[in-house]
């Protein structure tokens, strides 16, 4: 992938976040990818709205009982990396 | 079960498991129980909680705290701690470190069934560090705990079950049950909404809860039917397979779920084919939610009123009825409040209710839920509303509480940490709503100094909450005001707040 796809997959799920907070949290505090979601305020509730979000964009499907660390949720960065790794899988 | 403690919950238990013993009563991930099975595990767990907790003094019982999350495991010990004579109290999972410890103080915490990954977590809990944790199935331990000396309360002797309900100040108030109220709750369930032996519940709210213990707990065990859980997160998708593969006929779930359902991308007709009831409760249910799964799944949402302090209230039976929230269950009754402060001009008061499944009181506040009782025995809801053709309608609250998720929030808990903070001059909290419709708590400030940057005191309040609440009571929006409006009395406006803070809001965007 490259860096400019890279770039806007990261701006989907920043989006997928902000609406899975029900804006919450702000936008521009989502804009540092590396920043742990949980920190800003993202709940459970907020993190149950995400992984339905990303599993609805991006056919990927998160199994987190299969899943021994969940730090892939942690931040965007991480969520991004998850994606691409199960997209591959897929592919 | 000869020789185990008896009771109206374990007699009643006795009686399910003797006739629908080869049926099955329960699966959980890849677990799977007849009542045969159900009864053995139960009663060897009873036999190991009387080894590795003897009752006290006088056959006194133990009190056993379970914090853990819906799973097959969680119901073994929920009837074996009845079973060995002790007594269960059931704690919000999410429930922190200092609401477990402020349990522990006021009611007596002699041991937790917890999952084993929390042990180390819940280090600040009394002598959790000298406790050597006893081991049961699927990764739940039972973690004995030192009594902080004398508990300044004590349980009525007809108490078998205590939950919770939130308490200000960080103290859960425990709700104290008796056997007969517990049993008497699964009977009008399961005899008011036509509840049978074929019917397979799928139960997304923690038991802890009194929507989950009701509907689901013993009244699908006294019906010969089956009680299914889902491991790991609640999503649609493994939602809808388990509907599928299992042959759910009723689904137990809050109102996220269904919105999710009804969402963009969500399961098709196909996945609720087998759904006989949809029941939501927890928190109001949006009205184009339940229409939009009406429409989408050819399924009502039954939108179910209940009371922690109360039991089951009522329930809609009739596909083709729309509106309110169904009749009275049976052994319920339901008033609305007469006079000048209670019924107003349109037939809508104080909704009052008296049940057979009503708490006997609150072990931890003795005389509160006594001073909400009517002379006739019926408890003052705190919520409005009218009955129009013989169904339950509500219109609104009477009280201040805040109710996110299912969890009344007293504000002025959160009022109290806040204003206790450096900088802060005045504050108000009350129910708002995130862009999901979501309740949530809003907080306004009024800084003390005008010099204070707005980020760094939301970050200070923010992170002050996270300290000293439960994550569900910390705000989810911080606005800051000049001044909080307020009346004669010191209350504080909270129409004319929100008309202030919508204004500013509509300033700053346009």
């Amino acid at each position: 992938m490259s860096e400019e796809d890279q770039l806007a997959m990261k701006k989907r799920v920043q989006r997928l976040v902000y609406i899975a907070a029900g804006g919450k949290i702000k936008e521009e505090e989502l804009g540092h990818y590396g920043t742990d979601l949980r920190n800003l305020g993202l709940d459970s509730l907020g993190y149950l709205n995400l992984l339905e979000g990303l599993e609805r964009t991006f056919g990927v499907v998160i199994d987190l009982d299969h899943e021994e660390d969940h730090s892939f949720l942690h931040t965007i960065d991480n969520i991004v990396r998850f994606v691409e790794t199960q997209r591959g899988k897929a592919a | 079960m000869e020789s185990l403690a008896r009771g109206p919950i374990q007699d009643a238990m006795t009686d399910a498991l003797a006739r629908h013993g080869g049926r099955r009563a329960m699966v959980g991930g890849a677990e799977s129980l007849t009542y045969g099975e159900l009864g053995g595990r139960i009663e060897a767990a009873a036999r190991r909680l009387r080894e590795s907790l003897p009752a006290g003094s006088g056959e006194a019982p133990r009190h056993v705290g379970f914090c853990l999350g819906n799973r097959p495991e969680y119901v073994v010990l929920y009837f074996a701690t009845l079973y060995a004579g002790h007594l269960p109290l059931l704690l919000d999972a999410n429930f922190n470190t200092g609401e477990i410890e402020s349990i522990r103080g006021d009611c007596g915490l002699d041991a937790l069934v917890i999952e084993s990954a929390r042990v180390e977590g819940l280090a600040a809990v009394g002598n959790v560090g000298n406790a050597e944790p006893v081991a049961f199935a699927d990764g739940v331990v039972l973690l004995p705990l030192a009594r902080p000396g004398e508990t300044p309360f004590a349980p009525r002797p007809s108490t078998q079950v205590c939950r919770f309900t939130s308490g200000s100040t960080g103290r859960p108030k425990c709700l104290e049950f008796s056997g007969d109220a517990v049993v008497s709750a699964a009977r009008n369930w399961v005899l008011g909404t036509g509840m049978t032996g074929e019917d397979r519940t799928l139960c997304l709210a923690a038991l802890s809860n009194g929507l989950a213990f009701n509907t689901s707990l013993l009244s699908t065990f006294l019906a010969g039917g089956e009680l299914h859980f889902l491991k790991g997160v609640p999503l649609t998708r493994p939602v809808a397979n388990r509907i599928v593969e299992a042959g759910i006929t009723r689904l137990v779930a809050f109102p996220t779920l269904y919105r999710n359902f009804v969402a963009p991308g969500g399961p098709d007709r196909s996945a609720m084919a087998s759904l006989r009831h949809a029941i939501s409760a927890g928190a109001p249910l949006w009205p184009d939610v339940r229409e939009e799964f009406r429409a989408r799944y050819g399924l009502d949402i039954s939108d179910y009123y209940g009371i922690a302090e109360t039991g089951p209230c009522t329930f809609e039976r009739h596909a083709d009825h729309h509106a309110g929230l169904g009749e009275p269950l049976p052994g319920v009754e339901i008033r609305i409040a007469p006079g000048a402060e209670g019924e107003d001009g349109e037939g809508a008061g104080e909704v009052l209710v008296r049940t057979s499944s009503m708490a006997s009181g609150y072990l931890n506040h003795p005389g509160m839920f006594e001073a909400r009782l009517d002379a006739d025995g019926f408890y003052h809801s705190g919520d409005r509303g009218r009955i129009a053709g013989g169904r339950l309608h509500l219109v609104g609250r009477t009280q201040d509480h805040i109710n996110v998720a299912g969890r009344k929030i007293d504000p002025t808990e959160i009022v109290a940490v806040v204003s206790a903070l450096d900088g802060v001059a005045d504050a108000v909290a009350f129910p708002d709503e995130d862009l999901n419709r979501e309740a949530l708590v809003h907080l306004v400030v009024v800084a003390a100094r005008e010099d204070a940057r707005e980020e760094l005191t939301r970050a200070e309040i923010t992170a002050a909450c996270r300290s000293r609440l439960a994550p569900y009571k910390v705000p989810g929006r911080i606005s800051f005001i000049a001044e909080i409006p307020r009346t004669g009395i010191g209350k504080p406006r909270i129409a004319m707040l929100r008309e202030q803070l919508n204004a500013t809001a509509k300033g700053t965007m346009g």
